[in-house]
C-alpha cells in the first residue's frame, strides 16, 4: 500500500482517446455492410478492404454526415475543411499497409465535455477528432503457431476523440467516458454499445511532483466505464511506486486484465514520425459549405444537457435524473410526459422509471409501457385512488406489457379505500386495540399517531388512503 | 548526406517487417543513400510561402451514397487467392506470443 502523504505529493494527469464507431450502413471507404456483429468471417469484405492493387477507396457521405452532428454534440462546429492521411505500419490486421485517417486536418478541432464529480461541475476540453477506418480483427488459437485474420471490421467508419490531458482523478476519467457515450447516443451517430466495442477507450496517465508532465503510460482499448476508472486508479499507483523506488516510468502502451485486475506491458510503441504520415492521393479532400454545416445543425435532437435542464426545472432530483438519462429512450418519455400531462405527472413517472442501482456497465433494457398508460397510473396516484408502493407494483405490469393501470390495480386489488365510513371502522378499532398510543397522541405526541396510521394501513391491507386515515384519527380523538 | 548507418537500415526493415541478410544491409545501405541523396536535390529549393500541394485533382468532396453496393463476385472470391486459410479465416504468420 501506498502511503497517502506520498500519494498526495503527486498529481495524476489523464487524457483519453475515445474511438466511437459511427452507425452508417456501410463501411467509411467501401460498400458492404457495415454490422459484423454476427457475420461470418470475411463476408463483409471487398477489394476494397483486402487493399487490393487498383482499388479506389471512396468516401461514405453518411459517415460525414454523422461526424457533423458529433461535432455539435461535443460542443463545437464541424471543419469547413479536412482532408485524409495515411498512416503507415505493417501488422496482418491492415492489408492496404496503411490505415486512413486525418492527421493534420480534421473534421472537427476543440469541444468540450462537462462532467460533475462529487458534486463538482468540471469543464473537459478536446483538442479535436478525426474519422479513420478500422482495422480487421484477429484471433490468436492457443497453442497453435499462427493468428487468424477476419477483415469484417476492416474499414468500419470510426470517430476519434481526442481529449486534453485536463482529467486528474480515476473518477473524472469515468465521468467523461460515461458523458462521451451518452453524447454520442443522444446526438444518434452511434449505437455506442460497449458490449460490442462500439465504443473504445485508449486511456494516458502521467504522475508528478511538480509542474511538468510525467513521461505517461497509454492503456489501450478498454471497452469498459469500469475498466477506464480501474486502469487510472492502476497505472497512478503503480507509477508512483516505481518513482519512489527511483526507477523511472518508461513511455509504453500497455493493456488491462481484467481477471487479474492490473495493467500490463505491451509492446513499446513506434515513434510517431515511423507512421510516415501522407496525403492521402485517393481521397480529394472535403470541403463543407456553410448551409450544409447549418442544416446539419438544425436537426440536432435534445442532448443530455438539453434533458438535465428541462427536468431539474419542473424538480426532479439530480440523482433521478442522472438515472433516466442513463436511457435515451427514458428520457424522451419523460420529457413528453412533461408536454403532454404537465410537471407533476412527469415528476412522478421519471421517479418510478427509475433503474435499480447498479455499478455494472451492461446498459439497462430500454422498459417500455405506452406514454398513456404511465400518465393514466399517475393520475391513479394523484386522485388518492393508489398508494405510491401500490403504483409500483402496476408499474411491474405496466411494463410487462399490461396497458390499463386501473384493471391491473383492481385486479390486484390495491385500490385505495377511500370510503370515509369503512376506514372510520377500521380507526375505530386500531384506537381500541392500541389505546396507549391513543392516549399519546391526545398528550400531544404526534410522533405516535405514525403507528396509529401504520395499524390502520396493515388492518385495510394498504389500501386505506393514509392522509384520510390521519384525518379520522385526529376527528375521533378529538383534536 | 552521410551514408545511412547499419542501424537506419535495421530500424527501416523492422518498420518494414523485413528480414534481411548481412550482404542485403550492406546493399541497400548504399543504395537508400543515394537514393536520399537524390531526393535531397528538392531540399535547396526555396519554397518559403507556399501552401503544400496535398492533391493535384483540384476534385473535392467526392463521396457515395451510404448504401451496400454489388461488386459482382461475392466475398468468397477474394478468399481464393489467399496463401492460407482456416474457416474463412486468413491465416497468418502469429502476432503475439
Amino acid at each position: 500500500m501506498i502511503d497517502p502523504k506520498v500519494r498526495g505529493q503527486y498529481t495524476a494527469t489523464i487524457g483519453i482517446e475515445c474511438h466511437v464507431q459511427l452507425k452508417t450502413k456501410t463501411k467509411l471507404f467501401s460498400a458492404v455492410g457495415n454490422d459484423a456483429r454476427e457475420a461470418p468471417p470475411n463476408t463483409l469484405v471487398n477489394h476494397i478492404d483486402f487493399g487490393l492493387p487498383g482499388a479506389l477507396p471512396v468516401l461514405n457521405k453518411e459517415a460525414v454526415h454523422l461526424a457533423c452532428k458529433a461535432a455539435f454534440a461535443l460542443g463545437t462546429v464541424p471543419e469547413r475543411f479536412s482532408k485524409f492521411d495515411r498512416k503507415h505500419y505493417f501488422y496482418p490486421d491492415l492489408p492496404m499497409g496503411y490505415q486512413i485517417t486525418q492527421f493534420d486536418e480534421p473534421i472537427m478541432k476543440g469541444g468540450f465535455i462537462n462532467i460533475l464529480v462529487d458534486g463538482e461541475e468540471r469543464l473537459i476540453r478536446i483538442h479535436h477528432t478525426h474519422m479513420e477506418a478500422d482495422a480487421g480483427k484477429s484471433v490468436h488459437p492457443t497453442g497453435k503457431d499462427y493468428s487468424l485474420v477476419d477483415l469484417n471490421r476492416a474499414g468500419t467508419p470510426l470517430l476519434e476523440i481526442v481529449s486534453e490531458p485536463d482529467m486528474h482523478s480515476a473518477k473524472e476519467a469515468k465521468a467523461y467516458a460515461r458523458e462521451l457515450n451518452l453524447r454520442m447516443r443522444y446526438a444518434d451517430v452511434s449505437d455506442a454499445n460497449l458490449f460490442y466495442g462500439n465504443m473504445r477507450f485508449d486511456v494516458n496517465v502521467s504522475v508528478s511532483k511538480t509542474d511538468e508532465l510525467g513521461t505517461r503510460t497509454e492503456t489501450k482499448n478498454l471497452n469498459s466505464f469500469k475498466s477506464v476508472e480501474k486502469t487510472v486508479d492502476y497505472e497512478i499507483i503503480r507509477q508512483i511506486e516505481q518513482l519512489e523506488k527511483g526507477e523511472p516510468i518508461v513511455q509504453e502502451t500497455r493493456g488491462w486484465d481484467d481477471a487479474k485486475q492490473r495493467t500490463f506491458s505491451q509492446r513499446t510503441k513506434e515513434n510517431a514520425d515511423d507512421y510516415r504520415y501522407m496525403p492521402d492521393p485517393d481521397i480529394p479532400p472535403l470541403v463543407l459549405e456553410d448551409n450544409y454545416i447549418t442544416s446539419v445543425k438544425a436537426e440536432m435532437p435534445e442532448l443530455p444537457d438539453d434533458y438535465r435542464q428541462k427536468f431539474s426545472q419542473i424538480g426532479v432530483d439530480k440523482a433521478v435524473i442522472e438515472d433516466i438519462i442513463a436511457t435515451p429512450e427514458t428520457a424522451k418519455l419523460v420529457s413528453r410526459v412533461y408536454e403532454s400531462a404537465g410537471a407533476d405527472h412527469a415528476r412522478r413517472i421519471a421517479f418510478w422509471m427509475m433503474q435499480p442501482a447498479s455499478d455494472e456497465d451492461t446498459e439497462a433494457e430500454a422498459q417500455t409501457a405506452s406514454d398513456d398508460a404511465l400518465v393514466k397510473l399517475s393520475e391513479l396516484v394523484a386522485a388518492n385512488k393508489l398508494s405510491s408502493t401500490a403504483a409500483k407494483e402496476v408499474l411491474t405490469e405496466l411494463l410487462k406489457g399490461a396497458t390499463d393501470p386501473e384493471k391491473v390495480a383492481a385486479d390486484k386489488n390495491l385500490l385505495q379505500v377511500s370510503d370515509e365510513g369503512a376506514i372510520n371502522d377500521i380507526v375505530t378499532q386500531v384506537l381500541a386495540e392500541n389505546a396507549k398510543a391513543a392516549e399519546d397522541v391526545k398528550n400531544g405526541e404526534m410522533k405516535a399517531i405514525g403507528f396509529l396510521v401504520g395499524q390502520v394501513m396493515k388492518n385495510s391491507q394498504g389500501k386505506a388512503n393514509p392522509a384520510m386515515a390521519t384525518e379520522l384519527i385526529k376527528k375521533q380523538l378529538g383534536l | 548526406m552521410a551514408k545511412l548507418s547499419r542501424e537506419d537500415i535495421l530500424k527501416l526493415a523492422r518498420l518494414a517487417r523485413l528480414d534481411l541478410s548481412d550482404d542485403e544491409i550492406t546493399e541497400y545501405s548504399s543504395e537508400l543513400s543515394e537514393i536520399l541523396q537524390y531526393v535531397e536535390l528538392l531540399q535547396s529549393v526555396d519554397v518559403d510561402g507556399l501552401e503544400p500541394t496535398n492533391q493535384v485533382t483540384g476534385l473535392t468532396n467526392v463521396t457515395r451514397a451510404d448504401e451496400v453496393r454489388d461488386y459482382g463476385y461475392a466475398p468468397g472470391d477474394l478468399l481464393k487467392n489467399l496463401p492460407d486459410q482456416e474457416d474463412g479465416q486468413i491465416k497468418v504468420k502469429r502476432m503475439v506470443g
